[in-house]
């Protein structure tokens, strides 16, 4: 326990009946810090996502969230998005944009979310209303300025490139304002000279706008230039834990990933 | 690109000037072309006089009082603008023209009521007829039969649009001049007819709105004024839209709603429309007789407002609701039980015109508590449990003799009618011309609840519900309670629906189950998706064509028609647009590209508004 986590997961055992998706998984990410979990197919990356951002709720088990100057607070048993207004936010395997929305659109409903006006401000079109509909336009400009999309901003999310959507929710999934950004598998079906983009990107913005970063990933060559620690995953059980060099060492990881010769037990 | 200095300035820039200019010069030559007080065609017209008129310096005095608002704005401004401007980037031009656009609407709606308040003060003060001229009365009068301001609006329009459309197209981010000015051209014929009908005195007298005053029907004449009031309100509000459009443009340069892809219709076309609508609205049932003015306007007004109402549900947050109409019934018999028209009697009587807010609360409590539990489900359950609290509602109506009379009805007439306002809101059957009078009473609820709407849909709540529509994991990742919007639809729905029970009731004079079965539920729904779920415009064109269709039926068709046989017509034409048509005669541009985008195997919503459903990945 090095004092300044902002994610500490104890223990969680999440299983769908006989199947157990997650075996007493624990981990820890420190304030800052990007992190990288991995693991073969089906190893339980995107359901310990689902179980932080409270879409899953695990059998056993804890998270503890630690926003900056505040209390603790336990995800488990949260509903999603009380789960965000905590400051989590996430991104999703396959994209999941408000596809028939503008790209603005889009990035300005994330940011609004967290924002206090209420129908009737929305009806009457009252000063705060008009304040804050003016403070969002304005904060989602600079992420889209950030991820490098303020030239598509009255495209709909649809007619863009598969890259730009991914670089599209990842600007939206900011919007909301969180402390740690969990990034599912951000790379999936870009190219070469995308993936360098995205990995500026992400750096930019764990240093620049100062989020921690946990991120699902199966390119390694992405996840060992980017992440300060790996976690690998493997049949929902931790098998190993470490900075990127002493994880390419591990026996267990390789063996996991490239099969051995010999039975499980070995490692 | 960028112009940071500009920002820093807090002097009168060019465009505030331009626009005092502007100001000045439509006063000057309104001057010119009447005179003080006639027209150039009175032989006592005067060239010196009419330059010193009183006219040339109220307005003088409001583009002043512009200028003034201008320089205030950008004072505010700068402390909001001022952080961040590091990033090279779109300039926000904060110029005169955003004076009247940028501040909260009470100050813009002050300013401008202060100053062409000051103008007809001064008019009215230096005017040679100044000894009986004081009472407010009078004063609205000279406004409402001086078609020089209206003049002033369509000068100041039309220098404005050149003015903005030889403004350099980098500084407006607008498609193309074409376009605009096209858009603005209808627009402005629109503006300069309402203002043209507001001078009464070229137009032959049958289409004159004095025309009413003098047909001995106070009550008719008293509402002929408060139109002639709406059309100069309503000009009021399209001069200051006009005055707005560049601010809008830079704006649009940031958020452009113009570049959307797909879009036709701009701000301009469609305001226009709405305009004409209403003006259709307004003074076409003038010409019609009773009984038309009853069975055509007042029912289409009535199924405008129910649809306007679904749309909020069904269109905006894409629930499928079909017990729409047990809150008409619940708001009817909310409004009959404060009148005191049912078996159990009320603690104090109400005038129903004030159990009208009663009967909005009650819905929309009534809404809340049946969308808490039910908004969980998806699609079709969603459905069947709203039918069934319809059929609830019905059975209750029908079978509680003691509470609502049974299935017989509760005859109320006479408890419905208002007295307000000096007016006589009266019901069918009494008087011959107050159908009329009942008529606009609806339209004063439709009109404001069209626009309230229309604001609501084009804020974060109605974003928010798009989100939802699209895809609700992805919403709840962004920290959207769906809940919570859900149930804020359908308890806005309910409380539309409700307003729509109090006065169609009243309008019938009389309270029957059977107005609360299924059908009338399904009947509504027909008007929304025939007109294009989540268009405002497009349901409303559906509420008039049905209302239309179904007075057709009776009078036009070939067979022996009953009144029942109309859901087999109305059939027939839902399923032609379902083949021909599905997402509407004209559907709102979202829910257009969701259409598009679940055609094309894309995103998740589809035509009736299911959610997003599927596995997380």
């Amino acid at each position: 326990m090095s004092g300044d986590n902002i994610f500490e997961v104890a223990n969680v055992t999440l299983r769908f009946g006989g199947v157990t998706s997650l075996n007493d998984v624990s981990l820890e990410q420190r304030r800052g810090e990007i992190l990288a979990v991995i693991g073969p197919n089906g190893a339980g990356k995107t359901s310990l996502f689902n179980c932080l951002t409270g879409v899953y709720r695990p059998q056993e088990g804890t998270i503890k969230f630690f926003p900056k100057d505040k209390e603790p607070r336990n995800i488990v048993g949260r509903a999603p998005h009380r789960v965000t207004k905590l400051g989590i936010a996430r991104t999703f395997q396959t994209s999941r944009m408000f596809n028939a929305l503008t790209t603005f659109e889009n990035v300005k409903i994330g940011v609004e979310a967290s924002q206090k006006t209420g129908p009737i401000g929305a009806m009457l079109h009252l000063p705060r209303t008009r304040h804050e509909e003016h403070a969002s336009d304005e904060k989602s400009l600079e992420l889209l300025d950030l991820v490098g999309l303020n030239h598509r901003l009255n495209v709909t999310a649809d007619s863009l490139p598969y890259g730009d959507r991914r670089r599209l929710e990842i600007a939206r999934a900011l919007g909301t304002n969180p402390e740690v950004l969990l990034l599912d598998e951000p790379a999936a079906g870009t190219n070469p000279s995308e993936k360098l983009e995205l990995v500026q990107l992400i750096r930019r913005i764990n240093e620049e706008v100062g989020v921690s970063i946990l991120l699902i990933e199966h390119d390694m060559r992405l996840v060992m230039s980017l992440a300060e620690r790996i976690y690998v995953l493997n049949f929902g059980q931790v098998i190993a834990a470490g900075a990127p060099s002493e994880i390419q060492q591990d026996a267990g990881v390789i063996a996991a990933y490239l099969g051995t010769s010999e039975t499980e037990g070995a490692s | 690109m960028s112009e940071p200095s500009r920002l820093k300035r807090l002097r009168l820039d060019g465009d505030d000037l331009r626009l005092a200019l502007t100001c000045f010069a439509g006063g000057v030559l309104l001057a010119l072309m009447t005179g003080p007080e006639g027209n150039i065609t009175d032989p006592t017209y005067s060239f010196r006089n009419a330059l010193f008129s009183s006219h040339v310096w109220g307005f003088l005095i409001f583009g002043v009082l512009l200028a003034m608002a201008s320089v205030y704005r950008r004072k505010v401004r700068m402390g909001v603008v001022s952080r961040n401007r590091e990033t090279p980037r779109r300039t926000i031009r904060v110029t005169m023209t955003s004076v009247i656009a940028s501040p909260s609407w009470p100050l813009r709606v002050a300013t401008a009521v202060v100053a062409l308040l000051a103008a007809l003060l001064i008019a009215d003060f230096t005017g040679p007829f100044v000894a009986h001229k004081f009472s407010v009365h009078v004063m609205l009068h000279q406004l409402v039969y001086t078609r020089t301001y209206g003049y002033v609006f369509i000068i100041f329009w039309l220098l404005n649009t050149v003015r903005v459309n030889l403004t350099p197209r980098s500084n407006r981010g607008v498609p193309s001049i074409l376009t605009t000015t096209s858009a603005k051209l209808v627009a402005g014929a629109v503006g300069g007819f309402f203002f043209a009908l507001c001078a009464d005195s070229w137009l032959p007298p049958r289409f004159s709105f004095a025309y009413f005053t003098f047909t001995g029907n106070s009550d008719r004449a008293f509402l002929s004024h408060w139109t002639t009031y709406l059309w100069m309100l309503a000009g009021l509000f399209v001069g200051l839209r006009a005055v707005r459009a560049e601010r809008t443009k830079s704006k649009m340069d940031l958020v452009s709603r113009w570049k959307r892809p797909h879009v036709k219709v701009t701000a301009d076309t469609r305001f226009a429309l709405y305009g004409a609508a209403l003006f259709v609205a307004v003074e076409a049932p003038k010409f019609l007789s009773p009984f038309w003015q009853q069975s055509l306007f007042t029912q289409i007004g009535i199924y405008c407002l129910l649809a306007v109402g679904l749309n909020v549900v069904v269109g905006f947050a894409g629930l499928l609701d079909l017990g729409y109409v047990a809150f008409y019934a619940l708001g009817a018999y909310t409004n009959a039980y404060f009148t005191g028209a049912l078996p159990i009697h009320p603690p104090f009587l109400l005038n129903a015109f004030f159990s009208i807010p009663i009967a909005i609360l009650v819905c929309m409590i009534a809404g809340v508590i049946l969308g808490l539990p039910t908004l969980r489900l998806r699609g079709d359950y969603l459905a069947i449990v709203t039918l069934g609290f319809g059929e609830i509602v019905y059975v209750l109506a029908s079978n509680l003799n003691n509470v609502t009379d049974g299935a017989g009805g509760t005859g109320t007439s006479g408890s419905f009618s208002m007295h307000i306002f000096g007016i006589h809101w009266a019901l069918a059957g009494q008087a011959i011309g107050d159908d009329l009078n009942f008529y606009y009473l609806l339209l004063a609820f439709l009109v404001p609840i069209i626009f309230l709407f229309y604001s609501l849909n084009n804020s974060k709540v109605g974003r928010s519900w798009a989100a939802i529509r699209e895809d609700e994991v992805a919403a709840a990742s962004l920290g959207i309670n769906s809940l919570k919007y859900k149930v804020m639809a359908f308890a806005i729905g309910a409380s539309t629906s409700g307003v729509g029970g109090v006065l169609a009731s009243a309008k019938l004079g009389a309270l029957f189950p059977s107005d609360f079965a299924l059908q009338v539920s399904i009947l509504v729904l027909v008007l929304v998706i025939f007109g294009g779920m989540g268009s405002i415009m497009g349901v409303l064109i559906g509420a008039a064509f049905v209302g239309w269709f179904t007075q057709f039926l009776i009078f036009h068709s070939f067979i022996d028609y009953q009144d029942a046989d109309k859901f087999m017509y109305l059939g027939a034409i839902l399923i032609l647009t379902m083949i021909f048509r599905p997402q509407g005669m004209l559907p709102s541009k979202r829910r257009l590209r969701e259409f598009h985008d679940s055609e094309a195997g894309l995103g998740s919503a589809d035509a009736m508004g299911a959610a997003a459903e599927g596995p997380l990945s």
